[in-house]
This record gives C-alpha cells, structure tokens and sequence, in this order.
C-alpha cells in the first residue's frame, strides 16, 4: 500500500468534525482475507451525517464525508456548488485536462453527454444484450468444461467485462491480458505503476483514434472522431479525455461487482437456490446486490464557501459521496444490513446521482444481470473453495480477489 | 391518477422505463419525455411503483 504525509486538516475545519474513518485505512478497507468492505464502510452510520477524513483519497487528501442518502442527492445533484472537474487521471502524469464527461461541469458537461447518451441508452444496450450474453455462456461453458473449480475474476469476470469493452471499441480479443493488467496497475498499482499504466493507456486511446480517423469502421473511436460539438470537431485532448473515461470506467467496475455477487452468493446457499430456483428474480436481486455491494466514491469539489448541515465547507475542499456508505443508510434504506434479494423499493446510488449518473449504468446492469443468469444456469450449486479466502479491498474503487468457487 | 414529471431532476437512470416502459417513455438519449402523464386506471399501482422507483425524485405522484 501506498503512505503518504497526511495533510494537515485545514484550520477552518472544527476539530470536533474530524472523523478517524477513511475508505482507505480504516477496518476492513485494507487487502483483508474474507472480509466485506461495504460492511465495513456502514460503521460511519453510527456517527454524525457529515464530518472530515483527513486521509480519504488515492493521493493522500482530506475530503468532507457525507453519510446521509439523501445529503448526497443534494450535493451530486448541485454540481453549481460542487463541481466534478478534478482531473483525476491527468494529475497522475502532472497534468491537467478532465476525463469526458465527467470531470466536465453542466453545460458544457450536458453537450458531450447529449453526444455520447445515444450509444448507452437503455434501447441501444437491448441491442448489445445478445453479444453480450453470447460471451457469458462462452466464457462459463469453458469454465464448466475444464472442471469443478475457477478463479472467478481472472477466468470470468475480467474477461466477460473487458471482452465487451473491447466489442464497443471495435477491438478483438487479442490484447485482453494486456489490457486487464493496464485496468490493473492504472487502478489499483503504486507510485511508479499507476503513472505508467496512464501513460500507456494514452498511448494507446491516440493511436486507435489517428487509425480511425484514417480508416472509420463502425464503432465507438469512429464514431468519436467524426463527432462535432457545436459545429466543431472534438479536439484531440477532448477524444482523449473520453476514451480515457471509458477506459477507466468500463473496466474494472463491472468485474468487480459479478465478483461480490457471486462471493456473496457462494456464502449464501439460501440464497443461491432462490435465484437458481426462479431465475426470474435475478434482475430484482442484482439492484440489492449493487445498493450492498457498490465500488465507486463519487468526490466533488466545492466552488464556493458554503455551510451544510453545520460543516463549514470552504470553496476547494474536497466532499465525498461514497456509494458503499449512502447504499447503508439507515434512513433510506430499512435494515440497511440486511441484504434481501427481493427488496423492492431500492433507490440505491450504485451508479450515482445527478447528471454524471454513470452513463454506462444501463450496459452495466445488463452485464450483471446476464452473467449472473448464465451463470447459474451453468455451474451448478456453488460455495468458496476449502482452503482458500478471497481477499476483499477498499480504497478508490473496492475490489476482491483470489475468489476461488467449487462446485464438486 | 397523473405522475408529475420533474425533467429538470431526470438523469436518465430508467428505472421506471424497467418497470414500465408503456407508462413512462424515453427519448434516444435515455431520458422521460416532457409533459406530465395521465395514468390508465388498470396502469395504477405499475405506475406508482415506478414513480417510487426514481432515484432522482423526478417523477411525483399527482391526483
């Protein structure tokens, strides 16, 4: 793990504000054998509705914690106040241009999502949904024919969300591995590896886009850099900033949230008959799943001085909306803790609130739900493998790994 | 029974277009078309459930 200096906490901060919870440090968000992060992430409930961690990002930095479902609302739905523009990806490299659209704020942010909506909306992914079910039951048959056992994220998650990235970017299978190492390392790799990682990525987002604006074929670069934005073409920084997104976004974020759903699946007999028993409730219980099993916090920055529910926030100090611990509100959410695969009334925050909803969110659930499908309807009653121990992790985007299933 | 439609607080999640894609129409980019909705008196309780289903609070129950 990566350590940093903390920060001192600004001097506008109350000291009787600051929290000693971090998604990054604390309980249970450290690589932890068994273990159950967003669990974990709840226990701020027990505490105030907003208060500050003063070690709470990737590069070390204090942020605002807001808790409360509905205080979140408030702040992704007011990005006037608090702005996405953070250029999270740049600054790895020293740089700073904003990944698009969501380091963009409204309106310019509303012009590149106007662009972009089409290609994800909930019609077009019914298109996508056969080749998508296709590389599930490829994957999942060759798991079943090699024998009793897999390591799910390597021989299926992985594969399955990042083969149907590389179908939206008109990309063969060829280079998968090297492309889940670059998730990888870009994700979740040290000091040295995550710089690296970036600069590869853009190596790689430039040289498919000069290819396609020399020969376009039907798919999403092509689509990209004959695009026009007020008239004009995308400049080559904005085709960057937006491959870079899907890039970052497509990738990991999938695979993580089959891994939780089947670890919890395999932990949860009771439950994994009621799915395998009636399919049908398989697209209920995957929105219990992603309001329990979330892996993104959103952070935002303020703009401007601004007082809410009692914390002083000062323009530039940074506010966090983790998805893991508003999915745990007790107020929204009745038993937050109990996770009911045929709760009903379920406005979890998985994918977000406000106008950066994740724009892949509809492609998403449709991965989550046809994996989940075939899944079961291929392996049969499944539990962790004896002897081994997934390993769960918190931070940036929440993960698990090593998650060995056994079906003998 | 009529559902207030909010297009302002619509993000495009579609939640009630999955519970009821007859009730609540999208356009190509995935949001609720504008114009509240006059709701069929068989169309009720489907409705109010998506209507519920908003994560935005975009869609309001009217009389």
């Amino acid at each position: 793990m990566e350590t940093f200096a903390s920060q001192p906490v600004p001097a506008h901060v109350p000291p009787a504000m600051v929290g000693d919870f971090s998604l990054f440090s604390s309980p249970g968000m450290q690589p932890t054998p068994n273990g159950d992060p967003q669990a974990a992430a709840a226990i701020v409930h027990q505490g105030p509705r907003i208060f500050y961690s003063p070690v709470n990002t990737r590069d070390g930095r204090g942020t605002w914690v807001i808790t409360r479902a509905q205080d979140q609302r408030r702040v992704l739905q007011d990005p006037e106040t608090f702005s996405s523009h953070r250029s999270i990806f740049a600054s790895a490299l020293g740089e700073n241009w904003p990944m698009i659209p969501l380091e963009l704020d409204p309106p310019e942010h509303g012009r590149f999502r106007s662009l972009l909506n089409p290609l994800l909306s909930p019609k077009r992914v019914m298109a996508l949904e056969s080749a998508v079910r296709e590389r599930a039951i490829f994957l999942i048959d060759r798991i079943a024919a090699a024998g009793t056992s897999c390591n799910v994220m390597e021989d299926f998650a992985f594969p399955f969300a990042v083969n149907i990235f590389l179908r939206f970017l008109g990309l063969s299978d060829d280079r998968l591995d090297e492309f889940v190492t670059w998730a990888n390392e870009l994700l979740h790799g040290d000091n040295v590896q995550r710089p690296a990682a970036a600069r590869t990525i853009i190596a790689f987002i430039d040289e498919l886009s000069a290819e396609r604006r020399k020969r376009p074929v039907d798919d999403f670069m092509s689509f990209l850099v004959q695009s026009k934005i007020d008239d004009r073409p995308l400049t080559d920084q904005e085709i960057r900033g937006t491959g870079v997104l899907l890039f970052v976004a497509g990738l990991d974020t999938v695979a993580a949230a089959i891994g939780f759903d089947l670890n919890y699946l395999a932990r949860h007999q009771d439950d994994q008959a009621l799915l395998r028993g009636d399919p049908s409730r398989i697209v209920l219980a995957a929105e219990e799943l992603l309001r329990a099993y979330p892996t993104v916090q959103m952070i935002r920055v303020a703009t401007k001085d601004v007082d809410f529910e009692g914390a002083p926030i000062r323009k530039g100090d940074y506010v966090s909306c983790a998805t893991m611990i508003a999915n745990r509100d007790p107020l929204e959410f009745p038993h937050p803790e109990k996770i009911d695969l045929t709760r009903e009334d379920n406005r979890h925050t998985a994918f977000a609130y406000g106008p950066h909803r994740c724009l892949g969110s509809h492609l998403a659930r449709r991965e989550i739900v046809v994996g989940l499908e075939e899944w079961l309807k291929r392996i049969p009653t499944f539990r962790i493998k004896q002897g081994t121990a997934p390993i769960t992790f918190g931070g940036h985007v929440f993960g698990i790994e090593n998650l060995i299933l056994d079906w003998s | 029974m009529k559902i207030i439609v909010h297009n302002d607080k619509c993000q495009g999640h579609a939640r009630c277009w999955a519970m009821a894609p007859h009730i609540f129409e999208l356009d190509d980019e995935g949001y609720i078309k504008p114009g509240d909705i006059d709701v069929a008196e068989a169309d009720e309780k489907l409705a109010w459930k998506g209507a519920k289903s908003c994560p935005e609070r975009a869609l309001e129950i009217g009389k």
